[in-house]
């Protein structure tokens, strides 16, 4: 696999100004302590993947991130300032991106429509804000050739998609969205492949945008394809944080399963 | 990847979809030819008139009631707005009964007022509605069903279940003067499904309402103001009924304690028929339209034969059971054609 190389990207891990600190975010549901104190940061054009056992609290630090849960405690420093989403709106406004691991398409409309989902092109019509179709539609078009993901009708309802055109079509909406920090959570569950190696590309190229990158995932073979670090997850808190090029495989599984703390211990 | 269609060129997958999109259309093309052959006097430009002005109130409401469950909630409570703003108007500007026959210099002041009373009676209990959704999280089926029942009873408190007669005529002349041999009344319900069919088709608005009815979650992770969007269209629905409303104390020149009831089940009967999906994000508004004709259509017919007036009701409700069915066999072809 040539596809993903890591090292080119011109971004070092651990920059001098981060774009995400975490310092010590908690999260209680009720008794149960999902998160006990994360603490760790992404710098600009870093992808870092997040990795942990089910149940380590992964997806709920990106829902966290992202705006779909509040924290308990601790705070989290976005581009140097003390930074809160209490609603993906404004999470997004901030400039942050997410795919969810549970595919967040609405199937009774069309891929346009899903494309844009919440931040639509418009126009003006007697003071009206008018749905701009056209427009909308050469920008899906565009965007899905350049990734090159084959569908037959922009205009068909995701309903008659199959699983795979789904999750491109989420991929494709955050590379040409982009913003500042992407948060993948599982995303190529749904993937073929073909598809699999097309996204990890993907995620090399917004990195070298300059654009921050969390990926979930639980395929060691990806994370080590794809990352500049691997920030390892278990029951909690954080039990490594390790450059890709100075760890192998082994040592990571090691620290999900927590045989051994190897490599650096946890960020500070 | 080719999806597996070889059995079936696009041309004619395309008219198949075309046509299950727009069933209901065809359904009222046929029982209107159907109707005119069958029963004697049927085919007359008076009869296609009376069928258009007929529909004008239920109509309106539909619109409603159509786009709360487009957005996959409920709305049992537009029956009784309709009739407590129809009270409203009627206590303020009729001259008989209980009406207070309040006069406004000059006459036509009357109509916006009025108007305006009936909306916003409406669109309070709409708010109401769609607070309690949103911020109490309860569901809307039981919200508006309380609201079903305790805005009637509103209805008769404050009528003391007399009624009120003889409206201003500057306001019943909405449903006197003729436009192209149309009462002004039915053309306010063309124009009603005129405008929403345009917001909910070409506005970001409109398409906001469609998704969050399609998945909810992931209009909220998009972004979409979920509980805003929701919020305005309880309200749109309690206006809107609140203007079904204002046209019924039109029609009837005054209001009574149990005007309307029974409409909802007609409008609901309307925006099933209709083509909208009670699970939600699936419905055109035109196709709503299309539905209230029907049943206008079939309500004219059955006075027209003389049969007792207790059987559309039978007739109403065998028509919901197949138009559920229909949906169900539609998703069904729709799946095939996948």
């Amino acid at each position: 696999m040539s596809g993903a190389q890591p090292g080119m990207s011109g971004a070092q891990p651990g920059m001098s100004q981060p774009l995400l600190v975490l310092d010590n975010v908690t999260k209680n549901f009720g008794a149960i302590e999902a998160l006990k104190g994360i603490s760790f940061s992404i710098g600009k054009g870093e992808v870092v993947a997040l990795l942990g056992d089910n149940g380590a609290g992964k997806s709920t630090l990106v829902k966290i991130i992202a705006g779909g849960l509040e924290p308990t405690s601790g705070r989290m420093l976005f581009e140097g300032k003390e930074f809160l989403a209490k609603s993906p709106a404004e999470a997004k406004a901030a400039g942050i991106e997410t795919v969810y691991q549970d595919l967040s398409l609405c199937t009774n409309v069309d891929v346009v429509a899903n494309f844009f989902m919440g931040r639509e092109i418009t126009r003006k019509f007697l003071g009206v804000p008018v749905l701009d179709e056209p427009a909308m539609e050469q920008v899906v078009e565009k965007a899905l050739a350049s990734a090159g993901t084959r569908i037959p009708s922009l205009r068909t309802n995701v309903e008659h998609l199959s699983g795979g055109q789904r999750q491109a079509i989420e991929l494709n909406r955050f590379v040409h969205f982009g913003g500042k920090l992407v948060l993948l959570d599982e995303p190529f569950a749904a993937l073929g492949v073909e598809q699999t190696r097309r996204g990890l590309d993907m995620i090399r190229q917004v990195a070298r945008q300059g654009i921050g990158v969390v990926i979930i995932t639980h395929i060691m073979q990806q994370a080590f394809q794809v990352a500049d670090r691997i920030v390892v997850i278990r029951q909690g808190v954080v039990a490594g944080d390790v450059a890709r090029n100075k760890t192998s495989p082994d040592a990571v599984i090691d620290m999900i399963t927590g045989e051994t703390l190897a490599g650096a211990g946890p960020a500070g | 990847m080719r999806q597996p269609d070889q059995h079936m060129s696009p041309r004619t997958r395309h008219a198949l979809e075309f046509v299950l999109d727009n069933l209901v259309w065809f359904m009222l093309v046929v029982v209107l030819v159907v109707f005119s052959i069958s029963i004697p006097n049927y085919f007359q430009l008076g009869i296609f008139a009376n069928i258009i002005e007929a529909s004008s109130v239920l109509g309106v409401m539909s619109i409603g009631l159509a786009l709360v469950i487009i957005t996959g909630h409920m709305d049992l409570s537009v029956e009784s707005v309709a009739a407590l703003s129809a009270m409203a108007v009627g206590i303020l500007f009729c001259s008989a009964g209980i009406g207070l026959g309040v006069q406004l210099h000059p006459e036509w002041l009357m109509v916006p007022v009025s108007l305006l009373i009936g909306l916003v009676v409406g669109g309070i209990i709409g708010a109401i509605n769609g607070y309690l959704v949103v911020k109490v999280k309860m569901s809307a089926f039981i919200i508006t069903l309380a609201s079903y029942i305790w805005v009637r009873g509103l209805v008769l408190v404050i009528s003391g279940g007399r009624s009120a007669q003889d409206l201003a005529p500057a306001i019943r002349w909405f449903g006197i003067q003729r436009l192209l041999g149309l009462p002004l009344t039915a053309w306010i319900a063309i124009a009603c499904f005129v405008v929403f069919s345009l917001i909910m088709a070409k506005t970001p608005f409109g398409r906001h309402l469609i998704m969050i009815g399609g998945n909810e979650t992931a209009t909220f992770r998009a972004g979409i103001r979920v509980n805003r969007n929701l919020v305005i269209a309880f309200v749109l629905a309690g206006a809107i009924a609140g203007l079904a409303g204002w046209l019924l104390a039109i029609r009837t020149s005054g209001a009574t304690a149990n005007l309307g009831v029974g409409l909802l089940f007609n409008a609901f009967a309307a925006v099933v028929i209709g083509g909208v999906s009670l699970k939600g994000g699936v419905g055109t508004l035109p196709g709503v339209y299309a539905g209230v004709l029907l049943l206008s259509a079939i309500n004219t017919a059955i006075n027209l034969m003389g049969l007792p007036a207790n059987f559309t009701q039978v007739i109403h409700g065998l028509l919901v059971l197949a138009a559920v069915l229909l949906d169900a066999f539609k998703q069904t072809i729709r799946q095939r054609l996948a």
